[in-house]
């Protein structure tokens, strides 16, 4: 069975792109547009690891990530942004990655298998 | 007489000539009006306590031979003048109070006449020193217009070192405003870039992405080939420029740990291999053995030694020689980065630090930028040594750390 991802980030543009290259990896990748949609979405469905953008309209990434920790501790959570000094904030030390957005997606996907593989083990 | 030479002594020293200068027409009007064969003008050096000479005039001869270049502050006429504070006359023939005699002073030799004067206000600025090679009685109102002379020598020494320190303080102050304006413009970039880096980057990412997903997966006419290809390179260079300038918003993220500067450069080093062989560039490692721990940002500094690399392979265009050098000097681990790309412009060596100044086609301006702002956030310094025609030697220090010192001074011991 294909691990299950959701990508939540607010540009339509992103989303399209990680869905296809993700999807080329042999993952399910479902999209969410803002972190109130991810919430409802990871109420309904069960998934494997989420890719969060950080900087969003209404809830941002960091409060999302908090609300995931609360309700789900072990579904890991790759924080994705421009920014790198994000890195040394306190909100984003709960998440499993973090990676700065590029148009390269070599460090997005290596981070993902490595974070799947070392869940199945 | 007299009152005029005391207007034309106004006159000279407040001209706007160098002090040397004006003194030296100083003396020579008194060597002649006095009807001196002498007249030699000393300054008092205030941390040394000595008297050096300035100026002379008059006699030819004897300013050569009788001159002597500097006086201790005990030494001498010159010595006694200081001493009492007032003017001190002597002659060989009349012995005034048996001065003469009693004061050694080389400078007097084969003169017969002395006439030497402290210049001082409340503080001590040199001495004036008239010699005559035959008797000479000065009148009183000649010595009292003496006295003035000197005591107008002394405000005109005072106001040239008042002026000498307020163009000194001048420089400071406009070198302390161009750093100013060179951090306000960091922190005006940093705060724009913070709005900017998030809009840009996504946009960037998707042209990008899915510019490098056509160019793998579809069949492409070969013409289309090379038009999505460079579309992929752009992307990469606007993306490296938002790197860049997100760079300057993001000042506190830094991560201090001991370090190998050695280690460090090897990785820099390896990185540009491909480059080197391109561009057919020798590298010379002169890497010291004895380097201790320096606690800095790995990624960061890594990222300030690879700017100047790039920048000294762009240098290198036609070849050439690298040179990497590191070296422990008391509190500082020193790295030299040299190239023989032919040196920096002298007319644009003001602007290289400059976020976004350029002279490279491409260049995002940002590259020595960051580079200064990296070594600058680690408390170093980065100097810059331009050899025109040959080329460009880059040295930062930094300082190093005591606590990785300790260590690596632990590890050889257990070694």
């Amino acid at each position: 069975m294909n691990e299950k991802i959701l990508v939540v980030d607010d540009e339509e543009g992103i989303r399209l792109l990680y869905k296809e290259e993700l999807m080329d990896e042999g993952l399910d990748v479902h999209l969410a547009a803002s972190g109130e949609e991810a919430l409802a979405k990871l109420e309904k469905d069960k998934f494997d690891l989420v890719v969060l953008d950080i900087k969003m309209p209404g809830m941002d990434g960091i409060e999302v990530l908090r609300r995931i920790k609360e309700k789900w501790k072990n579904l890991p959570v790759i924080l994705s942004t421009a920014y790198h000094h994000y890195k040394q904030e306190f909100g984003t030390w709960a998440s499993d990655a973090y990676v700065v957005k590029s148009s390269d997606l070599k460090e997005l996907k290596t981070t993902i298998k490595d974070i799947l593989n070392t869940g199945k083990r | 007489m007299g009152y005029d030479i005391l207007v034309k002594v106004i006159e000279l020293t407040d001209s706007e000539e160098a002090l040397e200068k004006r003194l030296e027409g100083v003396a020579r009007l008194l060597s002649g009006s006095f009807a001196f064969d002498q007249c030699a003008i000393y300054l008092f050096d205030q941390d040394k306590k000595i008297l050096n000479l300035a100026v002379t005039a008059g006699d030819k001869r004897s300013a050569g031979g009788g001159c002597q270049k500097a006086y201790k502050e005990n030494e001498g006429f010159p010595g006694l003048a200081i001493k009492k504070g007032r003017p001190v006359f002597a002659s060989r023939s009349k012995p005034a109070k048996g001065l003469w005699q009693k004061v050694p002073d080389k400078g007097a030799n084969g003169f017969a006449t002395i006439a030497c004067c402290p210049i001082k206000d409340d503080l001590l600025y040199g001495v004036l020193y008239l010699k005559n090679k035959r008797e000479k009685t000065l009148s009183p109102i000649q010595k009292k217009l003496f006295s003035v002379i000197a005591l107008q020598l002394a405000t005109a020494i005072k106001h040239y070192e008042y002026i000498v320190n307020l163009t000194d303080a001048n420089t400071r102050m406009k070198d302390m405003q161009a750093r100013l304006v060179h951090a306000e413009k960091l922190l005006a970039l940093g705060e724009m870039a913070a709005t900017l880096a998030h809009e840009i980057r996504n946009p960037l990412m998707s042209i990008g992405g899915f510019a490098k997903r056509l160019h793998q997966q579809t069949i492409l006419d070969p013409s289309h080939v090379i038009y999505v290809e460079r579309i992929v390179k752009e992307v990469e260079r606007l993306e490296k420029l938002m790197d860049g300038i997100v760079h300057f918003s993001s000042k506190s993220g830094y991560e201090f740990l001991s370090e190998d500067i050695n280690k460090i450069m090897e990785e820099v080093i390896q990185f540009f291999e491909d480059d080197f062989r391109r561009n057919r560039i020798d590298v010379i490692k002169d890497l010291s053995l004895d380097m201790p721990m320096v606690k800095v940002d790995r990624q960061q500094v890594k990222l300030a030694f690879n700017n100047l690399m790039a920048n000294a392979i762009q240098a290198m265009g036609d070849g050439g020689t690298l040179t990497i050098k590191t070296r422990h000097k008391d509190k500082w681990i020193v790295t030299e980065v040299s190239d023989t790309g032919g040196g920096i412009a002298p007319e644009i060596m003001g602007n290289i630090f400059n976020p976004f100044y350029t002279t490279k086609e491409t260049g995002t301006g940002l590259g020595l930028a960051i580079t200064h702002s990296i070594i600058t956030n680690h408390k170093g310094i980065i100097e810059v040594n331009n050899n025109m025609g040959i080329g460009v030697t880059f040295t930062i220090k930094l300082p190093v750390a005591i606590t990785g010192k300790l260590l690596t001074g632990l590890k050889r011991r257990t070694l």
